[in-house]
Protein backbone atom coordinates (compact mmCIF):
# COMPACT_ATOMS: atom_id res chain seq x y z
CA UNK A 1 0.00 0.00 0.00
CA UNK A 2 1.44 3.39 -1.04
CA UNK A 3 1.89 6.01 1.61
CA UNK A 4 2.23 9.34 -0.26
CA UNK A 5 1.97 10.88 -3.72
CA UNK A 6 5.02 10.94 -5.96
CA UNK A 7 6.26 14.26 -7.35
CA UNK A 8 4.83 13.34 -10.73
CA UNK A 9 1.42 12.75 -9.14
CA UNK A 10 1.58 16.07 -7.28
CA UNK A 11 2.40 17.86 -10.51
CA UNK A 12 -0.43 16.03 -12.24
CA UNK A 13 -2.81 17.18 -9.50
CA UNK A 14 -1.63 20.75 -9.95
CA UNK A 15 -2.09 20.54 -13.72
CA UNK A 16 -5.52 18.86 -13.45
CA UNK A 17 -4.34 15.57 -14.88
CA UNK A 18 -4.15 13.37 -11.78
CA UNK A 19 -5.74 9.96 -11.34
CA UNK A 20 -8.47 9.20 -8.82
CA UNK A 21 -6.13 7.75 -6.17
CA UNK A 22 -3.90 10.86 -5.96
CA UNK A 23 -6.87 13.24 -5.86
CA UNK A 24 -8.57 11.25 -3.13
CA UNK A 25 -5.35 10.82 -1.15
CA UNK A 26 -4.73 14.56 -1.12
CA UNK A 27 -8.06 15.22 0.54
CA UNK A 28 -6.88 13.65 3.79
CA UNK A 29 -3.04 13.63 3.77
CA UNK A 30 -1.51 16.77 5.37
CA UNK A 31 1.99 15.74 4.23
CA UNK A 32 1.02 15.61 0.55
CA UNK A 33 -1.08 18.75 0.90
CA UNK A 34 2.00 20.56 2.16
CA UNK A 35 4.14 19.16 -0.64
CA UNK A 36 1.59 20.31 -3.19
CA UNK A 37 1.65 23.76 -1.63
CA UNK A 38 5.45 23.77 -1.98
CA UNK A 39 5.09 22.90 -5.67
CA UNK A 40 2.80 25.91 -6.11
CA UNK A 41 5.23 28.12 -4.17
CA UNK A 42 8.22 26.99 -6.22
CA UNK A 43 6.45 27.76 -9.49
CA UNK A 44 5.43 31.18 -8.15
CA UNK A 45 9.01 31.89 -7.09
CA UNK A 46 10.27 30.88 -10.53
CA UNK A 47 7.81 33.23 -12.20
CA UNK A 48 8.92 36.02 -9.85
CA UNK A 49 12.59 35.75 -10.78
CA UNK A 50 13.82 38.96 -12.37
CA UNK A 51 14.14 39.27 -16.14
CA UNK A 52 17.59 39.46 -17.68
CA UNK A 53 18.75 42.21 -19.97
CA UNK A 54 21.20 41.46 -22.79
CA UNK A 55 24.65 42.78 -21.88
CA UNK A 56 25.35 44.00 -25.40
CA UNK A 57 23.31 45.31 -28.28
CA UNK A 58 23.21 42.62 -30.97
CA UNK A 59 21.01 44.46 -33.45
CA UNK A 60 23.93 45.69 -35.58
CA UNK A 61 25.11 42.10 -36.02
CA UNK A 62 21.60 40.84 -36.80
CA UNK A 63 21.05 43.64 -39.28
CA UNK A 64 24.37 43.04 -41.04
CA UNK A 65 23.68 39.32 -41.43
CA UNK A 66 20.12 39.90 -42.56
CA UNK A 67 21.39 42.30 -45.21
CA UNK A 68 24.04 39.84 -46.37
CA UNK A 69 21.46 37.10 -46.64
CA UNK A 70 19.13 39.37 -48.53
CA UNK A 71 21.89 40.22 -51.00
CA UNK A 72 22.73 36.54 -51.44
CA UNK A 73 19.08 35.79 -52.07
CA UNK A 74 18.85 38.56 -54.64
CA UNK A 75 22.04 37.27 -56.23
CA UNK A 76 20.67 33.74 -56.35
CA UNK A 77 17.39 34.90 -57.84
CA UNK A 78 19.30 37.22 -60.15
CA UNK A 79 21.46 34.45 -61.55
CA UNK A 80 18.89 33.62 -64.21
CA UNK A 81 18.65 37.28 -65.10
CA UNK A 82 22.42 37.52 -65.28
CA UNK A 83 22.57 34.44 -67.47
CA UNK A 84 20.05 36.03 -69.79
CA UNK A 85 22.11 39.23 -69.78
CA UNK A 86 25.27 37.27 -70.54
CA UNK A 87 23.51 35.41 -73.33
CA UNK A 88 22.31 38.69 -74.79
CA UNK A 89 25.78 40.20 -74.59
CA UNK A 90 27.33 37.09 -76.14
CA UNK A 91 24.83 37.34 -78.98
CA UNK A 92 25.64 41.00 -79.40
CA UNK A 93 29.37 40.24 -79.50
CA UNK A 94 28.80 37.45 -82.00
CA UNK A 95 26.74 39.66 -84.29
CA UNK A 96 29.30 42.45 -84.06
CA UNK A 97 32.20 40.15 -84.97
CA UNK A 98 30.24 38.79 -87.95
CA UNK A 99 29.66 42.27 -89.35
CA UNK A 100 32.01 44.07 -91.75
CA UNK A 101 34.79 45.99 -90.09
CA UNK A 102 33.37 48.96 -88.21
CA UNK A 103 29.68 48.17 -88.84
CA UNK A 104 29.17 46.60 -85.42
CA UNK A 105 30.91 49.29 -83.50
CA UNK A 106 29.24 50.52 -80.32
CA UNK A 107 28.54 54.19 -79.89
CA UNK A 108 30.92 56.50 -78.08
CA UNK A 109 32.26 56.43 -75.41
CA UNK A 110 31.88 52.65 -75.13
CA UNK A 111 33.76 52.04 -78.35
CA UNK A 112 36.78 53.93 -77.01
CA UNK A 113 36.82 52.11 -73.73
CA UNK A 114 40.16 50.42 -73.42
CA UNK A 115 42.17 48.55 -70.88
CA UNK A 116 43.07 51.72 -69.02
CA UNK A 117 39.46 52.81 -68.77
CA UNK A 118 38.37 49.44 -67.37
CA UNK A 119 41.17 49.53 -64.80
CA UNK A 120 40.22 53.10 -63.90
CA UNK A 121 36.57 52.13 -63.34
CA UNK A 122 37.62 49.17 -61.17
CA UNK A 123 39.86 51.47 -59.12
CA UNK A 124 37.04 53.95 -58.74
CA UNK A 125 34.71 51.19 -57.56
CA UNK A 126 37.27 50.03 -55.00
CA UNK A 127 37.71 53.60 -53.75
CA UNK A 128 33.97 53.94 -53.30
CA UNK A 129 33.85 50.62 -51.41
CA UNK A 130 36.61 51.93 -49.13
CA UNK A 131 34.77 55.22 -48.64
CA UNK A 132 31.64 53.31 -47.69
CA UNK A 133 33.52 51.13 -45.22
CA UNK A 134 35.19 54.13 -43.60
CA UNK A 135 31.75 55.69 -43.18
CA UNK A 136 30.75 52.67 -41.04
CA UNK A 137 27.21 52.13 -42.36
CA UNK A 138 26.52 49.10 -40.12
CA UNK A 139 26.69 51.21 -37.00
CA UNK A 140 24.33 53.92 -38.19
CA UNK A 141 20.61 54.24 -37.88
CA UNK A 142 18.61 54.95 -41.01
CA UNK A 143 15.09 56.13 -41.50
CA UNK A 144 12.72 53.83 -43.39
CA UNK A 145 12.99 55.73 -46.67
CA UNK A 146 16.79 55.79 -46.66
CA UNK A 147 16.88 52.09 -45.70
CA UNK A 148 14.60 51.27 -48.64
CA UNK A 149 16.72 53.26 -51.09
CA UNK A 150 19.90 51.65 -49.80
CA UNK A 151 18.46 48.14 -49.98
CA UNK A 152 17.37 48.81 -53.57
CA UNK A 153 20.83 50.06 -54.53
CA UNK A 154 22.49 47.08 -52.86
CA UNK A 155 20.19 44.74 -54.78
CA UNK A 156 21.09 46.44 -58.07
CA UNK A 157 24.79 46.24 -57.27
CA UNK A 158 24.39 42.53 -56.54
CA UNK A 159 22.79 42.05 -59.96
CA UNK A 160 25.57 43.99 -61.69
CA UNK A 161 28.13 41.87 -59.80
CA UNK A 162 26.41 38.74 -61.05
CA UNK A 163 26.60 40.15 -64.58
CA UNK A 164 30.30 40.94 -64.14
CA UNK A 165 30.94 37.41 -62.94
CA UNK A 166 29.14 35.93 -65.94
CA UNK A 167 30.46 38.28 -68.61
CA UNK A 168 33.97 38.32 -67.16
CA UNK A 169 34.44 34.71 -68.14
CA UNK A 170 33.37 34.98 -71.76
CA UNK A 171 32.35 38.53 -72.65
CA UNK A 172 34.32 41.31 -74.25
CA UNK A 173 36.21 44.08 -72.50
CA UNK A 174 33.69 46.64 -73.75
CA UNK A 175 30.80 44.76 -72.16
CA UNK A 176 32.74 44.48 -68.92
CA UNK A 177 33.49 48.18 -69.03
CA UNK A 178 29.79 48.97 -69.32
CA UNK A 179 29.01 46.79 -66.33
CA UNK A 180 31.81 48.33 -64.27
CA UNK A 181 30.59 51.78 -65.22
CA UNK A 182 27.13 50.82 -63.94
CA UNK A 183 28.70 49.52 -60.76
CA UNK A 184 30.58 52.77 -60.17
CA UNK A 185 27.40 54.76 -60.77
CA UNK A 186 25.45 52.62 -58.28
CA UNK A 187 28.26 52.60 -55.71
CA UNK A 188 28.46 56.37 -55.93
CA UNK A 189 24.70 56.58 -55.37
CA UNK A 190 25.00 54.15 -52.45
CA UNK A 191 27.71 56.20 -50.76
CA UNK A 192 25.65 59.34 -51.29
CA UNK A 193 22.55 57.67 -49.90
CA UNK A 194 24.45 56.65 -46.78
CA UNK A 195 25.99 60.08 -46.32
CA UNK A 196 22.94 62.18 -47.02
CA UNK A 197 20.33 59.54 -46.01
CA UNK A 198 17.97 61.58 -48.09
CA UNK A 199 17.78 61.42 -51.79
CA UNK A 200 18.64 59.16 -54.68
CA UNK A 201 17.96 59.73 -58.33
CA UNK A 202 16.76 56.52 -59.97
CA UNK A 203 19.01 54.65 -62.35
CA UNK B 1 0.68 30.54 -22.44
CA UNK B 2 1.18 32.82 -19.45
CA UNK B 3 2.78 36.23 -19.55
CA UNK B 4 6.10 36.52 -17.77
CA UNK B 5 7.42 39.70 -16.23
CA UNK B 6 9.80 40.10 -19.12
CA UNK B 7 6.85 40.15 -21.53
CA UNK B 8 4.83 42.76 -19.68
CA UNK B 9 4.81 46.02 -21.55
CA UNK B 10 5.69 44.56 -24.92
CA UNK B 11 2.19 44.42 -26.32
CA UNK B 12 1.12 47.88 -27.25
CA UNK B 13 4.65 49.04 -27.97
CA UNK B 14 4.45 47.56 -31.43
CA UNK B 15 1.44 48.64 -33.42
CA UNK B 16 -0.01 46.90 -36.46
CA UNK B 17 1.69 49.35 -38.80
CA UNK B 18 5.12 48.56 -37.40
CA UNK B 19 4.46 44.84 -37.79
CA UNK B 20 3.18 45.34 -41.34
CA UNK B 21 6.31 47.36 -42.18
CA UNK B 22 8.54 44.71 -40.63
CA UNK B 23 6.85 42.10 -42.82
CA UNK B 24 8.04 43.99 -45.89
CA UNK B 25 11.61 43.63 -44.67
CA UNK B 26 11.93 47.25 -43.56
CA UNK B 27 14.99 47.22 -41.34
CA UNK B 28 13.85 50.16 -39.23
CA UNK B 29 10.59 48.36 -38.42
CA UNK B 30 12.49 45.13 -37.77
CA UNK B 31 14.68 47.01 -35.33
CA UNK B 32 11.54 48.08 -33.49
CA UNK B 33 10.54 44.42 -33.22
CA UNK B 34 14.03 43.67 -31.90
CA UNK B 35 13.88 46.48 -29.33
CA UNK B 36 10.45 45.35 -28.16
CA UNK B 37 11.40 41.72 -27.66
CA UNK B 38 15.15 41.58 -27.00
CA UNK B 39 14.66 41.45 -23.22
CA UNK B 40 12.06 38.71 -23.38
CA UNK B 41 14.14 36.61 -25.76
CA UNK B 42 17.40 37.07 -23.88
CA UNK B 43 15.74 36.30 -20.57
CA UNK B 44 14.24 33.08 -21.90
CA UNK B 45 17.55 32.08 -23.50
CA UNK B 46 19.47 32.91 -20.33
CA UNK B 47 17.22 30.63 -18.30
CA UNK B 48 17.63 27.73 -20.68
CA UNK B 49 21.25 28.08 -21.75
CA UNK B 50 24.07 27.83 -19.30
CA UNK B 51 26.20 30.78 -20.28
CA UNK B 52 25.69 34.43 -21.09
CA UNK B 53 27.45 33.95 -24.42
CA UNK B 54 25.11 31.16 -25.45
CA UNK B 55 22.11 33.28 -24.53
CA UNK B 56 23.47 36.15 -26.61
CA UNK B 57 23.94 33.82 -29.57
CA UNK B 58 20.37 32.60 -29.16
CA UNK B 59 19.22 36.22 -29.11
CA UNK B 60 21.03 36.87 -32.38
CA UNK B 61 19.86 33.65 -34.05
CA UNK B 62 16.29 34.29 -32.97
CA UNK B 63 16.11 37.73 -34.53
CA UNK B 64 17.87 36.61 -37.65
CA UNK B 65 15.11 34.01 -37.98
CA UNK B 66 12.54 36.73 -37.29
CA UNK B 67 14.04 38.83 -40.12
CA UNK B 68 13.93 35.80 -42.45
CA UNK B 69 10.44 34.60 -41.58
CA UNK B 70 8.32 37.55 -40.47
CA UNK B 71 6.79 37.94 -43.93
CA UNK B 72 5.21 34.52 -43.39
CA UNK B 73 3.86 35.48 -39.95
CA UNK B 74 0.07 35.42 -40.14
CA UNK B 75 -1.01 36.05 -36.54
CA UNK B 76 -3.60 38.75 -36.06
CA UNK B 77 -4.85 38.46 -32.50
CA UNK B 78 -3.14 40.39 -29.65
CA UNK B 79 -0.09 38.61 -28.33
CA UNK B 80 0.38 36.39 -31.36
CA UNK B 81 3.62 38.09 -32.37
CA UNK B 82 4.90 37.70 -28.81
CA UNK B 83 4.06 34.00 -28.83
CA UNK B 84 5.63 33.57 -32.28
CA UNK B 85 8.89 35.28 -31.32
CA UNK B 86 9.00 33.38 -28.03
CA UNK B 87 8.48 30.07 -29.78
CA UNK B 88 11.39 30.81 -32.14
CA UNK B 89 13.56 31.73 -29.16
CA UNK B 90 12.63 28.56 -27.26
CA UNK B 91 13.40 26.43 -30.30
CA UNK B 92 16.75 28.12 -30.85
CA UNK B 93 17.70 27.72 -27.19
CA UNK B 94 16.68 24.05 -27.16
CA UNK B 95 18.56 23.45 -30.39
CA UNK B 96 21.61 24.99 -28.81
CA UNK B 97 21.54 22.84 -25.69
CA UNK B 98 21.01 19.76 -27.84
CA UNK B 99 24.11 20.60 -29.85
CA UNK B 100 26.34 21.30 -26.92
CA UNK B 101 27.68 18.80 -24.46
CA UNK B 102 28.04 20.43 -21.13
CA UNK B 103 29.02 18.59 -18.03
CA UNK B 104 25.64 17.61 -16.67
CA UNK B 105 25.07 18.75 -13.12
CA UNK B 106 22.61 15.90 -12.72
CA UNK B 107 25.59 13.59 -12.63
CA UNK B 108 26.40 14.97 -9.21
CA UNK B 109 24.69 13.27 -6.30
CA UNK B 110 21.76 15.34 -5.10
CA UNK B 111 23.27 15.94 -1.71
CA UNK B 112 26.85 16.18 -2.97
CA UNK B 113 28.79 19.15 -1.69
CA UNK B 114 30.59 21.30 -4.21
CA UNK B 115 34.26 21.81 -3.37
CA UNK B 116 34.71 24.73 -1.04
CA UNK B 117 31.10 24.72 0.09
CA UNK B 118 29.43 23.31 3.13
CA UNK B 119 29.65 19.62 3.90
CA UNK B 120 26.63 17.48 2.97
CA UNK B 121 25.54 16.98 6.53
CA UNK B 122 25.09 20.71 7.03
CA UNK B 123 22.26 20.61 4.53
CA UNK B 124 22.81 22.28 1.22
CA UNK B 125 20.58 25.29 0.96
CA UNK B 126 20.81 27.07 -2.36
CA UNK B 127 18.91 30.05 -3.54
CA UNK B 128 16.59 29.51 -6.43
CA UNK B 129 18.90 31.01 -9.05
CA UNK B 130 21.78 28.77 -8.02
CA UNK B 131 19.50 25.75 -7.78
CA UNK B 132 18.20 26.36 -11.30
CA UNK B 133 21.73 26.52 -12.63
CA UNK B 134 22.51 23.24 -10.92
CA UNK B 135 19.77 21.42 -12.81
CA UNK B 136 20.63 19.71 -16.06
CA UNK B 137 19.91 21.89 -19.06
CA UNK B 138 17.08 19.63 -20.16
CA UNK B 139 15.38 19.66 -16.75
CA UNK B 140 15.86 23.39 -16.43
CA UNK B 141 14.44 23.99 -19.88
CA UNK B 142 11.38 21.86 -19.14
CA UNK B 143 10.63 23.42 -15.76
CA UNK B 144 11.07 26.92 -17.18
CA UNK B 145 9.03 26.35 -20.32
CA UNK B 146 6.22 24.61 -18.44
CA UNK B 147 5.98 26.40 -15.10
CA UNK B 148 6.99 29.91 -16.18
CA UNK B 149 6.30 30.27 -19.89
CA UNK B 150 3.17 28.14 -19.79
CA UNK B 151 3.94 25.65 -22.53
CA UNK B 152 2.11 22.33 -22.31
CA UNK B 153 3.93 19.03 -22.15
CA UNK B 154 2.75 18.43 -25.72
CA UNK B 155 4.38 21.70 -26.85
CA UNK B 156 7.61 20.89 -25.05
CA UNK B 157 7.72 17.34 -26.38
CA UNK B 158 7.29 18.67 -29.92
CA UNK B 159 9.97 21.33 -29.50
CA UNK B 160 12.41 18.88 -27.96
CA UNK B 161 11.63 16.05 -30.33
CA UNK B 162 10.79 13.81 -27.38
CA UNK B 163 7.66 12.25 -25.89
CA UNK B 164 5.10 13.81 -23.55
CA UNK B 165 6.16 11.28 -20.88
CA UNK B 166 9.74 12.51 -21.20
CA UNK B 167 8.64 16.08 -20.58
CA UNK B 168 6.55 15.05 -17.56
CA UNK B 169 9.33 12.99 -16.03
CA UNK B 170 11.86 15.79 -16.56
CA UNK B 171 9.51 18.23 -14.83
CA UNK B 172 9.04 15.88 -11.89
CA UNK B 173 12.77 15.33 -11.71
CA UNK B 174 13.43 19.07 -11.69
CA UNK B 175 10.89 19.68 -8.93
CA UNK B 176 12.22 16.78 -6.90
CA UNK B 177 15.73 18.19 -7.07
CA UNK B 178 14.71 21.75 -6.37
CA UNK B 179 12.75 20.43 -3.41
CA UNK B 180 15.86 18.67 -2.14
CA UNK B 181 18.15 21.64 -2.63
CA UNK B 182 15.82 24.36 -1.46
CA UNK B 183 14.22 22.47 1.40
CA UNK B 184 10.82 23.45 2.73
CA UNK B 185 11.19 27.11 1.69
Amino acid sequence: MRKHCTMMELLAVRDGEAGAWAREHLTHCPHCQQELELVHQRAAQLRALPAWRPPRDRWAAVRARAQRERRSEVLRRGTWGALALAAGLALMVGVRSAMPNGAGSLPEPVARAGEAQLASLMDESRELEAALRSYGPEGRVLNARAAGIIADLEDRIALVDAGIAQVGRRGSRDDLTDLWRSRVYLMDALVNAHVTRASYVGF
Amino acid sequence: MTMTRATVGVIGVLDDIAVAQAKTGDLTALERVYRAYEGMVYSLARRICRTEEDAEDVLQETFLEVCRSIRRFRGAEPGSLTAWVKRIAANKALMRIRRQKYRDADDLPEDGAVAGQRAPDVGLQLDLEAALLRLSETSRAVVWLHDVEGYTHEDIAEMMGRTVSFSKSQLARAHQRLRGWLGGE
